[in-house]
């Protein structure tokens, strides 16, 4: 019983981590433009093929993680050049648009010149080893994944709350054309935040291989996905509830693994999406209130 | 220092602001009156570059400025405080002040100096210095826009309807800092709704209408012009 | 509410599609009669979001799966009881004793996807237009995951078999024309009218007493049934299908051609669908001369959607409106002139769609 209890806690622990930064990923250019990029999933697929395309290579596993987070870093600012940059001024719904289109390109991209079938990435020894708590199995990656999560929303925490690059970021997601108006430049703090955004997702994208093992041109769809439901869930507006909502997503995903019978765990994802429009009908804003809108008189 | 030239702003196809001239000499505050509409927001927020300028120039210290993006205006020296306040609601006092003076953000000496002064010129925002902005009463914000402009050590300060929303004490006391700030010798180009308050401390005026300037003048002649009234009331 | 200009336009609309129908006619071959028949489908398609995309200015990613609600309604209801015994051996009894007709059927699906529509979206009318675009897009997923493993009904993600045929060009194309009558109709009406308000200027039209939520669920469940009836109409056409045709592939084609013609207007939808199609059985070809010309060591695959992404993006960035932009054929600058003595020259609240 306790077994259970434990693997279930770290389950959802280290499920809530990797779905708390997804949803981080996609917050932060939110916060900042009001604008969803649709494009985010697909820098998990460019960090997935470019550690398949070194394999093989002699570099450390490390080496190679970095090169493909930088990778899927320089993919988000390409993002932001592409479809956001030229058509921000427009519309929201034209950047919504513009960004499905280039994650269709991505994707596409990705069949035409690589391949559409799953190709193998290398994973760490790490990862496929384990370890045992109270008679129980659990995956070492998982608990790496929890360690790995907390310094990086501590580290992150820090930067907003410490450096002036922080309070920029923090003020441009505030009032952004006030902040240009103090001379924080705009290009700037919207690459940064894309740049920022890529880092969440090639970090990510490396436990999710290590999850699935191997890259598809689909492979952002589901992280996409979670990364939407979690924002949705935590409310749009901070980055805290970016990360409650990564963590409930992930609750109730995980109970719904360990309760639904075998003929229904199919569905699961139907019925996490019942749970979640249930909980959108009890509060449309999302669970986390925002920040002060500053209107007092 | 400050010299509007024909200036033009339109919202899409419609002119707001339809040719404007404005001088505004160093030292000086000059104030902006009108009816609502009559395009003085407009031309302060395109002055600060927030607003595309159709046509028109836009003098600082002989410098056209009037196609410079908003970042590099404040550069150059023009602070500008919206109608709208704007506060950085999450941030606190302090964090708003520090943005204030991103631009000088490199010297740390410069940014502390800057940020003492104000808070002992605005002594309520050093009561509050931790505080999220979004929790200052009106009056309190409004003290705290105007510190923000300031600690940028601007040449130019733009204030667009400081007295907006706000109860007659807590106007008197932001006009009290205002020409505080002006014996100081800060330049400054002030729109107001509130034509007596703002004509009390300017040393110029300027009445728009429907996106023009009618009537120019001192302060005491543009206060004691009855006309004006008709033109204010936008008869 | 309706007026010469509208009838006008309606007429210049449904024209295009009777000369593709004269011609498929003419050139004969089943290979005009496919290509118009798909046009036709997608025509609804594209009309069916435009009603509440361009009226509600929501993007919503769940259309298509409306589409496979209607196809596989349609599809397994309209099948003789030996084929289904065949195709869906575990289907339940209840769906088994029932055996309609296409037509019906087309009827039926539009309704299921119309009421499958009602019941969910309703809760989601109230989010905020970024949260409500993120919600369509993971209904979108749903649905699809629901085909995919619903083995008793859709054959899970195996390809169902067995449906019966029925629809023909000519049906095809009276289908599209009902719906773009449909569109116009609906945006001239009274609730679309308001929906557009909505869209420009919410406060005030709350002010006024109208429902808000109520009003754009209005327009997605008629979106919803038009997709229904699309699907319908596809699946007696191709006579066999598996739920991948109803996710994102198809869900960006559709956006492209709504986003390309203009999604304020429906004469927009119409021309994009047209436009598109065009070009994308001109680059299909190419793409096929290519592979068997063997230009590339490898097939290419995925060419076509590379670009019609590029000039989705093109068009956002130059021409945000689309090819038609805010005003109905009959009501566009340069065509006032021509249509100036059918109502005294005036504009009407209907012609300009205002974004």
């Amino acid at each position: 019983m306790l077994g259970t209890i434990i693997q279930f806690v770290i389950d959802v622990l280290s499920l809530g981590s990797l779905y708390a930064l997804m949803a981080l990923g996609l917050v932060i250019v939110y916060g900042i433009l009001k604008m969803v990029n649709f494009a985010y999933g697909e820098l998990i697929m460019v960090a997935g093929y470019s550690l398949y395309l070194l394999n093989g290579s002699p570099l450390p596993w490390l080496v190679m993680a970095v090169i493909a987070i930088v990778m899927a870093i320089l993919t988000g600012m390409l993002t932001e050049l592409v479809a956001f940059r030229p058509v921000r001024e427009k519309s929201v719904t034209a950047v919504l648009i513009t960004s499905f289109a280039f994650s269709t390109l991505l994707q596409n991209a990705a069949l035409l010149f690589i391949s559409p079938r799953a190709r193998t990435v290398p994973l760490p020894d790490i990862f496929t080893r384990t370890v045992e708590i109270a008679g129980v199995i659990i995956p070492l990656r998982n608990l790496l994944t929890i360690v790995c999560a907390v310094v990086l929303l501590a580290v992150f925490a820090l930067i907003l709350k410490r450096t002036m690059l922080g309070i920029a970021l923090r003020a441009a997601a505030s009032q952004f054309t006030m902040a240009r108006m103090l001379g924080v430049p705009a290009n700037l703090i919207i690459s940064v935040a894309f740049a920022i955004s890529g880092l969440f997702a090639g970090i990510v994208a490396m436990f999710w291989l290590g999850r699935i093992g191997s890259v598809v041109p689909g492979i952002g769809l589901e992280p996409l996905l979670v990364a939407f439901i979690a924002t949705v869930i935590g409310g749009m507006r901070s980055l805290v509830g970016a990360v409650v909502g990564g963590f409930l997503l992930a609750l109730i995903d995980v109970s719904l693994n360990y309760l639904l019978p075998q003929n229904l765990l199919q569905f699961r994802d139907a019925f996490t999406f019942t749970m979640v429009i249930v909980l959108l009908v009890l509060r449309p804003e999302g669970l986390v209130r925002g920040p002060a809108t500053g209107q007092r008189t | 220092m400050l010299r509007v030239e024909s200036l033009q702003v339109r919202y899409g196809a419609i002119a707001a602001v339809k040719g404007v001239d404005i001088a505004v000499r160093r030292g000086e505050l000059v104030a902006v009156l009108g009816a609502n509409g009559a395009g003085k927001s407009s031309t302060l927020l395109a002055i600060a570059g927030a607003l595309k300028v159709a046509s028109g120039r836009i003098f600082l210290e002989g410098e056209d400025v009037a196609s410079l993006t908003p970042e590099r205006i404040v550069r150059k020296g023009i602070a500008m405080v919206p109608e709208t306040r704007n506060v950085f609601a999450d941030l606190t006092v302090t964090e708003n002040l520090r943005l204030g003076a991103f631009i000088h953000r490199h010297d740390k000496r410069r940014t502390s100096a800057a940020i003492d002064e104000v808070m002992a010129l605005f002594t309520v925002l050093g009561e509050r210095a931790d505080q999220a902005a979004g929790t200052l009463s009106g009056g309190e914000q409004q003290q705290l826009v105007i510190a923000r402009a300031l600690v940028s050590d601007p040449k130019i300060l733009l204030l667009d309807e400081p007295s907006l929303g706000l109860a007659p004490t807590i106007v008197a006391k932001i006009f009290g800092l205002i020409e505080k700030l002006r014996e100081r010798g800060m330049t400054i180009l002030l729109v107001e709704q509130n034509a007596a308050q703002a004509l009390k401390c300017a040393d110029r005026a300027y009445v728009f209408s429907l996106g023009e300037v009618a009537a120019s003048g001192s302060a005491s002649e543009i206060a004691s012009n009855t006309d004006l009234e008709a033109i204010y009331l936008g008869k | 509410m309706f007026h010469s200009k509208m009838f006008i336009t309606l007429i210049l609309l449904v024209l295009p599609v009777l000369v593709v129908v004269g011609f498929a006619d003419i050139l004969g071959g089943r290979l005009g009669d496919r290509i118009a028949t798909t046009l036709f489908i997608n025509l609804i398609l594209v009309l069916g979001l435009q009603v509440f995309m361009g009226n509600s200015g929501i993007l919503s990613f769940a259309h298509i799966g409306f589409m496979g609600i209607g196809a596989y309604t349609s599809g397994v209801l309209s099948m003789s009881m030996q084929m289904k015994s065949m195709a869906l051996p575990d289907l339940y009894p209840v769906i088994q004793a029932i055996e309609i007709t296409p037509f019906e059927g087309m009827i039926v699906g539009g309704l299921v996807a119309a009421l499958v529509a009602a019941v969910v979206s309703y809760p989601l009318m109230r989010l905020s237009d970024a949260a409500a675009v993120i919600t369509s897009f993971a209904l979108l997923v749903v649905l699809h995951t629901i085909m995919v493993h619903w083995n008793e009904v859709t054959n899970g993600p195996r390809t169902l078999f067995g449906v019966q045929g029925g629809t023909t060009i000519y049906s095809s194309a009276a289908v599209a024309t009902v719906m773009i009558v449909v569109a116009m109709m609906y945006k001239e009406s009274r609730a679309g009218i308001l929906l557009r308000a909505v869209r420009d200027d919410e406060v005030a039209v709350g002010a006024i007493g109208a429902d808000i939520s109520r009003l754009r669920w209005q327009g997605f469940v008629l979106s919803a049934f038009m997709a229904g009836v699309a699907g319908s109409v596809w699946a007696h056409f191709i006579t066999s299908f598996s739920p991948a045709a109803f996710y994102l592939h198809e869900t960006f084609v559709i956006l492209g051609m709504l986003v390309i013609g203009g999604a304020a207007t429906v004469s927009g939808a119409v021309l994009g669908t047209f436009a598109v199609t065009a070009a994308f059985e001109g680059l299909r070809s190419l793409e096929n001369a290519i592979n068997i010309a063997e230009l590339f060591p490898k097939p290419l695959v995925g060419l076509t959607e590379v670009v019609l992404a590029c000039a989705m993006i093109g068009f956002l960035i130059l021409r945000p409106g689309g090819l038609i932009g805010n005003y109905e054929l009959a009501a566009l600058p340069r065509f006032r002139g021509l249509f100036r003595a059918a109502d005294g020259g005036r504009d009407r609240p209907g012609d300009r769609s205002e974004h």
